[in-house]
């Protein structure tokens, strides 16, 4: 009854980060089909820099912390791996280092070459410029009206009903 | 010339020492010396040898000092040469020591959660286009905002349906399922799941209560949906993987009803009737593979129990359509429903108590919410009912639809009919009389049943002042294009009004006609311009059908319970309907039919009191055995004189 050519649809990631008071942050990915259905989630045990860090990365803590730890444990993580991972942050686009599936940022920079995926504008990582060329291929499979902010809220709030188990 | 790094320089006035080693000036001036130097700061050059024994040779100075300053008479001694002792600090022994720190790649850890994997189903082999495919369908579109006036601004589009964990999804893994679904409205827009209208609002919330509980009763008033919120739910689960089998049990007139709603509202999913003879019936019930079974009650309670024990199917979903056929506890369809094995259980009807508060126990059994012979209180009963019944009225969410006009038609006997009325009133209640303390219910109930025969006509002379009533309707409603349902508790009475009726193109529509020929009846009735009136019983007629189009209903006869009455009404009235629609209630004047239905009112009354919600649907009494012998003046003799007789 299945189709087994549809099986290897296009799959989006959404990637996004919370910032829990005394606690550090919260990463979370949910990959889904591409009319938005989960597959699957992921999240991290709250990550805390401590005071020496704070002190040597300065002002790329955030992107380490965000990009290469949360970012890249998650990617690593997950089973179902999407073909592009989203983020709504500019600072996140470092994953793209240290992952190997396309990275974007939802919103245009300005200079920056930009797609249109679903309702919104895609930036990737200058230093890879194949990956837009390798996601414009896809883009049609993603419905136009399709709303890709809308699943950033499904992972933030799945973050905040994590959270409510993490011990004090 | 090598930078000094282990020595330490002092400057002192020859002749004077320092014991804390900073710079210091004789013990008179009280202050540092240098805070006296009004010059440039002192400065000195010296060269250190590369060999450490050897003595610094001072190369410079430049310690100009004014001796204004002082008036105490040594300024003299202020101007001379400074001498530079230093002394040698050693380094420490095993070298310096040095605090390293190299990045290094934290493990963090991680929870997950993989959703299980949705069923996919082949595309229809053939894809009709949309224009074609919709003309065939009724059109049925939310409420649409008035027109904006200029200068207005357009009302903020409405906040999307999400779906909520149930109170009972303990577990963090089952909340994030929920959590991490799609809005509704994304889901099923145009997206995976072609929806062929939009649903309304409410709809979108039965749809998600629905899908995220697995005991639940959706008790919408008749009209709003129930169909099609329960088959996109399903739809939902099936596809998000959560059940791969439901069974369906309804009313048998209902299934072409549920089949043509599922070919509707859930074109690619696959379904099959249980129907046939015996060995075809057991195959299709254990036919694997097969997302939705649907049944009638009475497949249901003959096939079950030609499976040996613990071999009937398992259903991840049991969905019991127009439930309040398992009412009463200990019926054998009441008792094969709830053995049927089951992961989740819904309910649905549009009544859930027709008589007595303890009916919602035995929905409540069945949803396995409360034990097997459970007796809930009203008070427990209300708690129950707001965690697992859905109930919304068209009042709460349906303020622009067509009004429903509710006339009372108060009519005078004919003179045949009267007499003959009389005659047979008189007649009954001596022959109960008589019968004293042997009389049963069922010998009032008899009485009553022979009375509301002879109010519709009198079956000697063939007059009916109901029929005069409806032929001066239906002239005015057949002149107008307008269609019309008529609704009678004996099929006699429909087949005696088919006759006169046919000037109209009327149609029957009873349990007497075969199940093959009914699509085809309503169809026609639909479609035909010149049938303008459908005469039903309430039996077959007044559950589970679309007769939107229809503008007038005519009860033509009392059913005995209100419920079912506004179920009839309801084919009419309900979503989609795009006219006012006009009931009229025949009641015969001073017979049984007037004292029933002032004992109905009474009663509806004092249920809505009771409930105080003002949902006067929900009101659905029916008379009980006392009711029914109250309605005549039943005296057995008593010594000398009489007492009342019947139960208490």
């Amino acid at each position: 009854m299945s189709d087994p050519g549809k099986r290897d649809h296009f799959r989006l990631g959404f990637l996004t980060a919370v910032e829990v008071p005394e606690k550090g942050f919260v990463g979370g990915l949910l990959v889904t089909n591409r009319f938005g259905r989960p597959l699957e989630f992921q999240c991290t045990a709250p990550v805390k820099a401590n005071r020496t860090q704070e002190i040597l990365y300065g002002a790329t803590l955030k992107p380490y912390l965000l990009a290469e730890l949360i970012g890249r444990t998650l990617v690593d993580k997950v089973a179902v791996k999407p073909h592009v991972v989203l983020t709504e942050h500019a600072e996140l686009l470092d994953l793209r280092e240290h992952v190997g599936i396309p990275v974007a940022c939802l919103g245009g920079a300005p200079g920056a070459r930009t797609m249109k995926l679903g309702n919104q504008q895609l930036t990737f990582h200058l230093d890879h410029s194949g990956d837009q060329s390798e996601i414009e291929r896809h883009a049609s499979d993603v419905p136009p009206e399709a709303d890709l902010k809308e699943p950033f809220d499904r992972v933030r709030e799945a973050l905040n009903e994590t959270l409510k188990t993490v011990k004090t | 010339m090598e930078p000094i790094t282990t020595e330490r320089q002092l400057l002192l006035p020859r002749g004077s020492s320092s014991s804390d080693g900073g710079l210091a000036g004789p013990h008179w001036l009280g202050r540092p010396a240098q805070e006296y130097y009004s010059a440039a700061a002192p400065e000195i050059q010296v060269q250190v040898p590369a060999a450490k024994e050897s003595p610094i040779e001072v190369i410079g100075s430049n310690l100009s000092i004014g001796a204004e300053i002082f008036a105490a008479g040594i300024n003299g001694a202020l101007n001379r040469s400074l001498v530079v002792a230093t002394e040698n600090i050693p380094f420490l022994k095993g070298g310096v020591s040095t605090v390293g720190w190299k990045p290094a790649r934290v493990k963090v850890e991680t929870f997950g959660l993989t959703f299980a994997e949705s069923i996919e189903f082949l595309p229809k082999p053939v894809e009709k286009p949309p224009s074609e495919k919709l003309e065939k369908l009724e059109s049925i579109l939310p409420p649409q905002p008035p027109a904006l006036a200029q200068g207005e601004v357009a009302a903020p589009p409405k906040a999307p349906t999400k779906l909520k964990p149930p109170k009972d999804a303990i577990s963090i893994e089952d909340r994030l399922f929920y959590l991490l679904q799609p809005p509704l409205q994304t889901w099923l827009a145009g997206q995976e799941l072609i929806m062929p209208f939009e649903p309304f609002p409410y709809q979108y919330e039965g749809i998600a209560w629905l899908f995220s509980h697995n005991e639940a009763l959706l008790a919408d008033e008749m009209g709003l949906g129930k169909t099609m919120q329960t088959i996109t739910a399903i739809r939902l689960l099936v596809r998000s993987g959560q059940v791969r089998r439901v069974l369906l049990v309804c009313p048998k007139p209902l299934l072409p009803n549920w089949q043509r709603e599922f070919r509707t509202w859930a074109e690619e999913l696959p379904f099959v009737v249980v129907e046939g003879e015996t060995d075809r019936r057991r195959l299709t019930w254990t036919m694997p593979g097969v997302p939705v079974l649907i049944a009638n009650y009475e497949v249901l309670v003959r096939d079950f129990p030609t499976f040996a024990e613990g071999e009937f199917p398992k259903f991840d979903l049991m969905v019991l359509d127009e439930a309040q056929r398992v009412k009463n506890r200990t019926s054998r369809t009441a008792e094969t429903a709830r053995a049927i094995p089951r992961t989740r259980s819904w309910a649905l009807t549009g009544t859930p108590i027709e008589n007595r508060f303890e009916e919602m126990s035995a929905l409540y059994e069945y949803m396995r919410i409360i034990p097997p012979g459970g007796t809930p209180d009203l008070r427990q009963l209300q708690t129950l009912s707001k965690e697992f019944v859905l109930r919304r009225t068209k009042n709460l969410v349906m303020t622009d639809m067509p009004p429903r006009l509710d006339r009372e038609a108060i009519l005078e006997l004919s003179p045949a009919q009267r007499h003959a009325y009389d005659t047979a009133e008189k007649e009954g209640v001596i022959q109960l009389n008589e019968m004293g303390d042997q009389i049963t219910v069922q010998h009032v109930f008899e009485l009553v049943l022979r009375l509301k025969q002879i109010t519709n006509w009198d079956p000697l002379t063939g007059e009916s002042a109901k029929f005069d009533r409806l032929e001066a309707d239906m002239e005015e409603i057949a002149a107008s294009g307008g269609k019309a349902i008529l609704f009678s508790q004996w099929t006699r009475c429909l087949d005696w009004l088919a006759g006169p009726m046919k000037k109209y193109g009327g149609l029957i529509y009873h349990g007497g006609v075969p199940h093959k020929q009914r699509e085809p009846i309503l169809k026609q009735f639909k479609e035909d311009p010149n049938s303008h009136i459908i005469l039903m019983s309430y039996g077959t007629g007044a559950v589970g059908l679309n007769l939107q189009f229809a503008g007038y209903v005519f009860l033509f006869d009392r059913w005995w319970n209100p419920a079912v009455e506004d179920q009839a009404i309801n084919r009419a009235h309900r979503i989609g309907c795009k006219s006012q629609v006009i009931v009229t209630k025949f009641i015969s004047k001073d017979t049984i039919e007037e004292r029933i239905d002032r004992v109905l009112q009474e009663k509806r009354e004092m249920f809505a009191a009771i409930l105080g919600d003002g949902d006067g649907t929900n009101a659905s009494l029916s008379l009980t055995a006392s009711e029914i012998f109250g309605l005549f003046d039943l005296k057995a003799r008593h010594g000398k004189g009489t007492r009342s007789i019947g139960p208490k």
